[in-house]
């Protein structure tokens, strides 16, 4: 498992220098920082054109050809996959009533709901929460560092990259993979699932985003900031005050000022 | 619970800015003492309509004009344009979305930046009312931040959990102009300036290299 060292020893170490700067507030970024800008949009490039080849005819077939209950019990499973972790960073965040939910969805749904095909505790009310560990550390105060765009992932940042490399750590079902064949297997295709689900999910906004913007990196960049902020303050209104975009409100200031006269 | 508690926690602080802009008023020069000219200031600020029915105004009108199956195109488009000339603060906005360059341009390369981002803005939001089959909207209560009135509202879809939309108002002489709106907390002037200023940058702090690829998009 030289693969686990590896990313516990890269997590542990961006994790030193990121808490370096925690603080008490949730991290709510303002703007993009991105000194790796020309290596980030080679990937970006790289990305896009293993997307149109794979992940984007995948998706599309996908949608084409599944039916709505099959997309259905498969967003179910890929969700369930997740829930410890949910529930672990829920803890970490100190939020033991939502870690329960996960908890008890997780349970419930592995169970009656046959491995997760099936969102039972949906039907008896019990909310679903995604958390990771890039969040719990935004939760923190930890700002997002430099943006990166991920070889096959997409955009991230230095904190999330951490976080994904924390979550895979944590996560029960990587470790049982190593001892049976069955978890093994069953890793491997929520994988798969997973990435599907995920580029099923965003085929209109990323097709209308492509057709529509003029420079489809930095609009991705921006949209991927804005939306780890409103991952990280859990639903908060986007306009709640402690929230308040400090940076806009002074650029909406200036140009109010300026239109007036 | 909690939302029927934020509830009561926002009107509080609604009516004391709605008490406190009425007894400014009466307090300001223009009150001369005597009842007549008292109750035509308090008739002024009735009229300007609040935040939230500025938003409803705009959804009814939206409905009319651009959900219509028959329209065609270029007039769902026109009135699109329209619709932001009316409620949205577009001066504000092209300069908002300019970042920090909206400085080191001419007031005409600002006003023609204006005019395209216009017909950009309708080129890519216009359509999507042409798909409008039983959405509803909701407008939900305001909230009053700094010189800022958020008003909330949803979007909702028969299939599918509803959209969450806050619309950001600020007041121009005695009405509301729209100068930002957040949808699922992606604010579509943050996206818009981070894109246009990479662009800008990308060209060596060139509005104009901006303002050629808006030319292009809308084919003007």
């Amino acid at each position: 498992m030289k693969l686990r060292t590896l990313l516990s020893l890269c997590a542990g170490a961006s994790l030193s220098m990121l808490t370096a700067c925690a603080s008490t507030q949730p991290a709510q970024d303002t703007s993009d920082y991105d000194p790796l800008e020309p290596v980030n949009r080679v990937v970006h490039g790289v990305n896009g054109a293993v997307d149109f080849m794979v992940l984007y005819p995948a998706a599309m077939w996908y949608r084409d050809i599944a039916p709505q209950p099959v997309k259905t019990a498969v967003r179910s499973f890929v969700r369930n996959i997740g829930e410890p972790v949910n529930a672990l960073n829920s803890l970490l965040q100190g939020d033991p009533d939502q870690a329960a939910d996960s908890v008890q969805r997780f349970i419930m749904n592995t169970t009656i709901g046959f491995l997760g095909f099936n969102d039972v505790a949906a039907d008896f009310g019990i909310a679903y929460h995604s958390e990771d560990f890039g969040q719990t550390l935004g939760h923190y105060g930890i700002g997002g560092g430099p943006y990166i765009v991920l070889p096959l992932l997409g955009p991230s940042n230095l904190r999330d990259t951490a976080g994904i490399a924390v979550d895979y750590v944590s996560n029960p079902l990587t470790w049982g993979s190593r001892n049976s064949e069955t978890l093994d297997t069953l890793y491997l295709g929520s994988l798969a699932l997973t990435a599907l689900n995920a580029r099923y999910s965003t085929l209109n906004q990323l097709n209308e985003l492509q057709q529509t913007s003029i420079d489809y990196y930095a609009a991705l960049r921006s949209l991927y900031r804005q939306q780890r902020n409103a991952a990280i303050r859990n639903g908060a209104e986007p306009s709640a005050p402690e929230f308040e975009d400090e940076s806009a409100s002074a650029d909406f200031d200036d140009a109010f000022e300026a239109a007036a006269n | 619970m909690v939302r029927s508690n934020m509830k009561s926690r926002i009107a509080i602080p609604a009516l004391a800015a709605a008490i406190v802009s009425v007894t400014g008023l009466m307090a300001g020069p223009a009150f001369a003492g005597n009842a007549t000219s008292a109750s035509s200031h308090t008739v002024e600020v009735a009229a300007s309509r609040s935040a939230t029915d500025v938003i409803k105004t705009l959804a009814s009108e939206a409905i009319v004009g651009l959900t219509d199956q028959s329209l065609s195109n270029d007039t769902r488009r026109q009135n699109f344009v329209a619709l932001m000339d009316r409620y949205f603060a577009m001066d504000v906005i092209s300069r908002f979305v300019l970042g920090r360059y909206w400085r080191s341009i001419s007031e005409e390369e600002l006003s023609e930046f204006a005019d395209l981002l216009q017909d950009y803005l309708a080129l890519n939001y216009a359509s999507q009312f042409k798909d409008f089959n039983g959405e509803q909207f909701v407008v939900g209560d305001e909230k009053q931040q700094n010189k800022d009135t958020f008003v909330n509202s949803q979007f909702v879809r028969p299939d599918g959990p509803p959209v969450s939309i806050v619309w950001r108002l600020r007041e121009f002489g005695d009405e509301y102009k729209i100068i930002d709106v957040t949808v699922e907390g992606l604010s579509m002037g943050i996206t818009q300036r981070d894109e246009f200023t990479a662009v800008i940058q990308q060209n060596g702090g060139e509005v104009s290299a901006l303002t050629e690829n808006l030319r292009a998009k809308v084919g003007k």
